[in-house]
């Protein structure tokens, strides 16, 4: 593991990214250089609190990815299993989405050969329409005249037009119900180290983007933009490792509060007897990949029995990949009957966690333990 | 290319946001629209199954069980509606069509006098303001008639909200449907669950309903939520049926079959009437659909013409509480549209 401070040498880039643009720089290399097919990021659809997953192949068209969108809850794990495996694709990730492709990496369903995997680190994401509507309430702002938004500091921040900001502590929105998804509030993996590299602001000087570089792929990456003369790149002080590392910390202490304060409530969920047996929870897990050949698609399981019983239903599920459940909140999002589907996964990944010490996504183990001769020992 | 892209759910009235996945110019999947105010990115399975209709396309014009080209379909269908007297003619359009789609199905009718018939799951002269999604997310009380949660999930998550504010929610719908398992009392009939709470319903109540046996079902809930100054929120099947009666007066079952038992020949635009209403379709002597992809009636259809699928069209819908949608094609198409083939036949009458 290494540390570099990057950012763009392209004027464009620079005004354009978040912190310099050494994210999007990196992708142009890579695709200028034609290492990928494409680069899979997010692009602006509606407006700034809606990025749409875009397969970008023409490195001119990279500048509409640049920026981040903390509003914008996005799932790259399964867009590149189901679409793009045939692919040389680099892709922007955040934890979740590292942590998803390194389980389908584990299920032999994408290759690690063919990704090149550039990490956010991520405080938390918040839906849009929760975004919009507590913008409204706490900021005393029209949301359709924020031109961007960003989590530092503990805050929420947004940015008008004429370069005002205005923030709102987290916590205080979490405490009425608005702020980050609550998947995100319980998250503990803030810094993306599956990734080739992980980059972001925390610790970087104005301009700048620090990026902990993991791998050997990673190096190469750095390496071969600042080589093609796009990338430029200075040493970190000790003093910017250190506020690093001091802010991954915090968030992580603040999840662990969240994760003892919610854990406790899986008992008590009664949400189950509303569900409609959609399937949309399993249909949208990056976990989940066997489709057509779904126990839950057996007919040994009444189709018609609505609501299904949560012991069969959700047990199969939770059986068949909670302890590679990344906690990435998809389930929650797409739960038309809004069932707080993530908690009950994630409390039980936590559990095998501390069993086995497998963290999924995360861990180096080859397979997770159930898969592999350590079930036996357990 | 992969691309992603908006546009809205053809799957029943509510007029929630979905994501089309497109791949090498197919149709190959549906992602979460979070960033749409009605469903935040939440589908139902008929919601993101509804793209099946993409891959069951019709590929050509069939006369008399034989593919042929369209403007042989249309030359037969021109030649029968010149045979035929106008009063025996009735063009038929739903809530499945666009709104621009049923202006013009509606002036190709008016021009050449023939009979217009529009239907909406029974649901008859509902004229003036209908509740918002957000009046049931904060209603006091709430009567729901039908299994909503189940059949319309994102209405029925309004009802859940409404629920989790503290409002008391009456039901007729099944015991032990998700509906019931939400609901403070639930009822035997339409007309029980009227009768034994209507008087509970304030200014700030909603009677919410996705179906109805009868009119005279409709006029009661109508006459108890005028007496409460409470709103109705009728829950079509079809995603423009709210549009489709502000243009065409909707027709009860009643209506609608009396008039196709005076008719001899039926077009029906992008619609499955078979399944639907009880009637010898075996009795009109022509039946001409306009339809994506084959279905019950256009199978019994003498002529059929394949018309884009509203993955293909541009357009706007009404959704079920009165707020216009626009949408866009997510995929190109070679089909025509409904207007392109209503203009083709006017061309050549």
């Amino acid at each position: 593991m290494s540390y570099v401070l990057a950012k763009s040498k392209n004027p464009d880039i620079q005004e354009a990214g978040e912190c310099g643009g050494a994210v999007t720089s990196i992708f142009k290399y890579l695709l200028d250089e034609n290492i990928v097919d494409g680069v899979l990021a997010l692009s602006p659809g509606d407006d700034i609190y809606d990025g749409v997953p875009t397969f970008i192949t023409d490195s001119e068209d990279l500048i509409k990815t640049a920026g981040s969108y903390h509003c914008a809850p996005t799932m790259f794990g399964d867009i590149i299993q189901k679409y793009l495996s045939d692919k040389k694709v680099a892709v922007s990730v955040k934890p979740c989405d590292i942590r998803s492709i390194d389980e389908l990496i584990k299920r032999h369903k994408i290759n690690p050969d063919n990704i090149f995997t550039v990490g956010l680190n991520c405080g938390g994401t918040v839906s849009p329409v929760t975004g919009r509507k507590m913008i409204e309430l706490f900021y005393d702002i029209n949301p359709d005249d924020v031109v961007s938004e960003e989590i530092d500091k503990g805050q929420f921040i947004v940015e008008l037009a004429d370069g005002t900001e205005k923030g709102v502590k987290i916590h205080e929105l979490e405490h009425e119900g608005y702020g980050r998804r609550l998947n995100c509030q319980r998250c503990d993996v803030k810094i993306p180290r599956k990734a080739n590299i992980a980059c972001g602001n925390w610790g970087a000087s104005d301009g700048w983007t620090f990026i902990e570089i993991n791998d050997e792929k990673g190096e190469e990456l750095i390496k071969g933009a600042q080589k093609a003369g796009i990338l430029e790149t200075k040493s970190p002080s000790q003093d910017a490792i250190d506020a690093r590392l001091k802010v991954e910390g915090i968030m992580i202490k603040m999840a662990k509060k969240n994760q003892d304060v919610n854990y406790e409530k899986v008992s008590g969920i009664k949400e189950w007897d509303r569900c409609i047996r959609c399937c949309a929870c399993r249909d949208v897990c990056p976990i989940c990949w066997c489709y057509e050949n779904c126990e839950l698609n057996k007919s040994y399981f009444n189709a018609s029995d609505v609501p299904p019983s949560p012991i069969a239903f959700q047990g199969i599920r939770l059986s068949h990949m909670s302890f590679s459940c990344c906690d990435c909140g998809q389930c929650d999002d797409v739960c038309p009957m809004d069932i707080p589907v993530s908690l009950i996964f994630d409390k039980l990944q936590k559990k095998y966690q501390d069993r086995t010490g497998y963290v999924a996504g995360v861990s180096d183990d080859v397979k997770p333990p159930l898969y592999s001769p350590a079930k036996e020992e357990l | 290319m992969l691309e992603i892209k908006h546009t809205l759910c053809p799957s029943c009235s509510v007029g929630c946001g979905i994501n089309v996945v497109s791949h090498e110019g197919d149709v190959v999947g549906t992602y979460p629209y979070k960033r749409h105010p009605v469903n935040e990115g939440k589908n139902c399975l008929n919601g993101r199954n509804s793209i099946e209709a993409y891959k069951n396309k019709l590929e050509s014009a069939i006369v008399s069980n034989s593919d042929v080209d369209i403007d042989k379909a249309i030359d037969e269908i021109c030649s029968n509606l010149k045979s035929k007297d106008s009063d025996k003619i009735t063009v038929f359009c739903s809530g499945n069509n666009s709104v621009e789609d049923i202006e013009a199905i509606k002036s190709f009718a008016e021009a050449n006098n023939y009979n217009i018939a529009s239907y909406a799951d029974n649901i008859v002269d509902i004229d003036g303001e209908v509740a918002s999604y957000d009046d049931v997310e904060k209603a006091s009380k709430l009567i729901v008639i039908g299994d909503v949660l189940y059949t319309n999930p994102l209405i029925g998550r309004r009802i859940i909200h409404a629920k989790d504010n503290g409002a008391d929610v009456y039901s007729f719908t099944p015991e032990g449907s998700v509906t019931a398992n939400v609901s403070n009392e639930i009822c035997d009939s339409i007309d029980d669950v009227l009768n034994n709470f209507g008087d509970n319903l304030d200014e700030s109540s909603v009677i919410l309903f996705n179906t109805v046996n009868s009119s005279e079902d409709l006029d009661k809930i109508k006459e108890i939520a005028d007496k409460a100054n409470s709103k109705i929120l009728p829950v079509f099947s079809k995603c423009n049926s709210k549009g489709a009666c502000e243009i065409i007066k909707a027709q009860s079952k009643e209506e609608f079959v009396e008039l196709l038992n005076d008719t001899d020949l039926l077009l029906v635009f992008n619609d499955d009437l078979i399944p639907e209403i009880d009637f010898d379709f075996g009795s009109i002597s022509t039946i001409v659909s306009f339809v994506p992809c084959e279905n019950s009636t256009s199978n019994a259809s003498q002529i059929v013409v394949p018309v884009k699928s509203w993955l293909e069209n541009d357009g706007s819908f009404v959704n079920a509480m009165g707020e216009t949608q626009t949408f866009s094609a997510v995929i190109e198409s070679d089909a025509l549209g409904v207007d392109e083939v209503i203009e083709k036949i006017q061309n050549k009458l």
